[in-house]
């Protein structure tokens, strides 16, 4: 009796220990992850800052690179706080590589500056932090979507490094944590509004829905070549016009859609039952491939990016997904393919 | 593929954009900022010569005592340590030579270890001087190799606009000449600076006239371009061509970079020079003939800097 009293004490005991271990661990976790985003300007949600700082977690899982997050009201020169702010991570960078981003925005001069460490200002050079702050991140800033705008901008740095990761020896180089001023400045154009994308050469004009849906693709992909965000193109399908009335399309998302299926191989269309409906896919190993699905109006086909929208998510890596709870009319296409319990693509076993 | 520096003076030289005196002044300036060969090494490695005679001295000294030492010591018969015993309250012949010894080796090699670890750590400052300036020329041959395409991107756009769309030929020629006057200064401020930068780097940092000359002349390009940006401000397809934004983001990020260079060679000069004027460096400094280095800063910057310089 006593021997069992005793034993349940010390299982009480253990109990405790492991969840006072437990909650330890995510405290230091939880205070680990606070360091990332710093809001003193008050221009994200607490959900907002919890978002990104989750997201940039998974950067430094993912890619070793330690994106953090700053704002402030009138923070002097940006150039010279951004780097005295990386002189101050020199001893808590947790990148084991030295690889180092800060994003500082100042809302009272309304400006933004991306500091990009020594470890990076290859994969990064000025001009592309130039390009995603001015063509990107900014886009966002205007309508109040900070944390918005720095996700879109996030996206294209993971892109980059992926690419980077791939084509050249960048994994193995390990760098002191620090910067020698490398990144860029630009106006942060915050509560500005909405600005629309000045097309280039005459844009889509011309961009009809067509007879099949590989000439219509084409067709986006052209008006996407020529940075027209236009949300009435003609091959869109009026629902998709729709919604693409609120959205914010930045020159850099359409050089990105051109960009990223330049080197994918479409297979043949897929029709429908009923004649309707039609998707072009791509073969399974091309995870940053999303497929596309089409509508059949009026004898052409139309874009539909809402049922798009609704059916597939992006995972960590930019590989798509197909979201099971998601109901569309496009789930024919993908009869010869499993998906895992997240969505991603398998190729069905015999 | 991008035109090469070299390629772009050559056009603008050409095209009549430049002059042949212009485009000869901005070929000198590319990757023309290190000494020449030999004269490079000049500063870093007469810190080693300073380190090598009192090395070899305190050598010298140490082999002395050592032999000294061994002849007290030492003798060919085998040794009766009978006699050696000490008596009570005596000193035996070998300890008071052993003990005599080590005395005027201590007396002897205790300040000079100590001045050579007060020497390294003056040269170790000295580097870091030296490093920081390599770096701040390393950025302004960054941006001298940019001059020639800022240049060249403004000069084509506006020749092209000027020729397309201004119908007044009074307007037409203003801007022309507005762009031959900024171009004139930027090329001339990139002419002085690779100049002074030609001269070993000694010779430049350590004289606060030469280095307030190359600070004269880096804004001299810095207002040049400025003012090429400026113009482009009047043409808002120029400025939102994908083309200027990189070529305006390279030039920016490099001026940036030349900032912070500034602002931690001036940061390890504060160090250095501060140093050298506390005991007992100061000693130190003037045995081995270590010199005060400059401030890069402009003259407003220098007149308002604090007088002392200790930390």
């Amino acid at each position: 009796m006593r021997r069992s009293s005793s034993s349940n004490r010390l299982t009480l005991w253990l109990a405790a220990a492991l969840l006072a271990g437990l909650a330890i661990g995510f405290a230091v976790h939880a205070a680990g992850r606070a360091d990332l985003v710093v809001d003193d300007a008050g221009l994200m949600s607490p959900v907002e800052r919890d978002r990104l700082a989750e997201y940039h977690d998974y950067l430094l899982k993912d890619h070793d690179i330690d994106y953090r997050v700053e704002t402030g009201r009138d923070l002097g020169d940006i150039n010279t706080f951004a780097v005295r702010r990386f002189e101050d991570f020199a001893e808590t960078g947790r990148s084991e590589r030295g690889r180092g981003l800060l994003l500082v925005v100042d809302a009272k001069q309304n400006l933004v500056r991306l500091e990009v460490s020594y470890a990076l200002e290859g994969v990064f050079p000025d001009a592309f932090v130039a390009y995603i702050e001015q063509r990107q991140m900014t886009y966002f800033f205007g309508r109040d979507r900070v944390a918005d705008g720095i996700l879109a901008a996030t996206e294209l740095i993971i892109t980059r490094a992926q690419r980077a990761a791939e084509a050249t020896g960048f994994e193995g180089e390990v760098w002191t944590f620090g910067s020698g001023g490398a990144g860029a400045t630009t106006s942060a154009r915050l509560g500005t509004g909405a600005e629309p994308v000045e097309p280039r050469n005459d844009g889509g004009n011309h961009a009809a829905a067509s007879p099949t849906p590989q000439e219509t693709l084409a067709a986006y992909f052209a008006a996407m070549g020529a940075r027209d965000g236009d949300p009435d193109l003609a091959l869109y399908t009026p629902a998709t016009r729709e919604m693409l009335r609120d959205w914010v399309m930045t020159p850099a998302q359409m050089d990105n859609v051109v960009r990223s299926y330049g080197a994918c191989h479409a297979e043949a269309p897929r029709l429908g039952p009923q004649g309707r409906h039609a998707v072009i896919r791509y073969p399974i190993a091309e995870r940053a491939c999303a497929p596309w699905f089409f509508e059949k109006i009026d004898g052409a086909w139309h874009l539909d990016l809402t049922m798009m929208q609704k059916a597939i998510r992006f995972g960590r890596s930019n590989a798509w997904r197909l979201d099971s709870a998601a109901r569309h009319p496009y789930a024919f296409a993908f009869d010869d393919w499993s998906f895992d319990a997240h969505g991603f693509p398998q190729r069905r076993r015999p | 593929m991008e035109a090469s520096a070299e390629e772009r003076i050559a056009r603008m030289e050409r095209d009549g954009t430049i002059t042949s005196g212009q485009a000869a002044m901005l070929r000198a300036s590319l990757g023309s900022t290190s000494a020449p060969d030999g004269e490079d090494a000049g500063p870093r490695a007469r810190g080693h010569r300073h380190w090598l005679p009192w090395s070899l001295l305190t050598l010298v000294v140490l082999v002395v005592v050592v032999a000294l030492a061994s002849l007290g010591s030492g003798t060919d018969a085998v040794q009766d340590v009978t006699q050696t015993l000490n008596q009570p309250g005596g000193h035996g012949e070998m300890n008071r030579t052993l003990s005599a010894l080590l005395a005027v080796a201590l007396l002897l090699v205790v300040p000079l270890l100590l001045w050579v670890w007060l020497h390294n750590g003056l040269v170790a400052k000295e580097e870091r001087v030296f490093e920081a300036w390599a770096q701040t020329e390393s950025n302004f041959q960054r941006r001298a190799d940019l001059i020639p395409a800022l240049v060249d991107t403004v000069s084509r756009y506006l020749k092209h606009e000027s020729e397309t769309l201004t119908a007044v030929t009074e307007a037409r020629a203003a801007v022309l000449e507005k762009l031959a006057g900024l171009s004139e200064s930027l090329i001339r401020g990139q002419k002085e600076a690779a100049e002074i930068l030609r001269q070993g780097d000694a010779d430049v940092i350590e004289d606060e006239a030469t280095l307030a000359r190359l600070y004269r002349a880096q804004a001299e390009v810095g207002r040049g371009m400025n003012g090429l940006f400026a113009v482009a401000e009047d043409y808002p397809e120029l400025r939102a061509s994908d083309q200027f934004l990189e070529l305006q983001a390279q030039i920016e990020g490099t001026e940036n970079r030349i900032n912070v260079a500034r602002m931690r060679f001036n940061d390890a000069v504060r160090d250095y020079n501060a140093t050298m004027r506390q005991l007992p460096w100061n000693l130190v400094a003037a045995l081995g003939s270590f010199q005060r280095k400059a401030y890069f800063r402009s003259e407003e910057e220098a007149r308002n800097a604090p007088e002392l310089e200790f930390k």
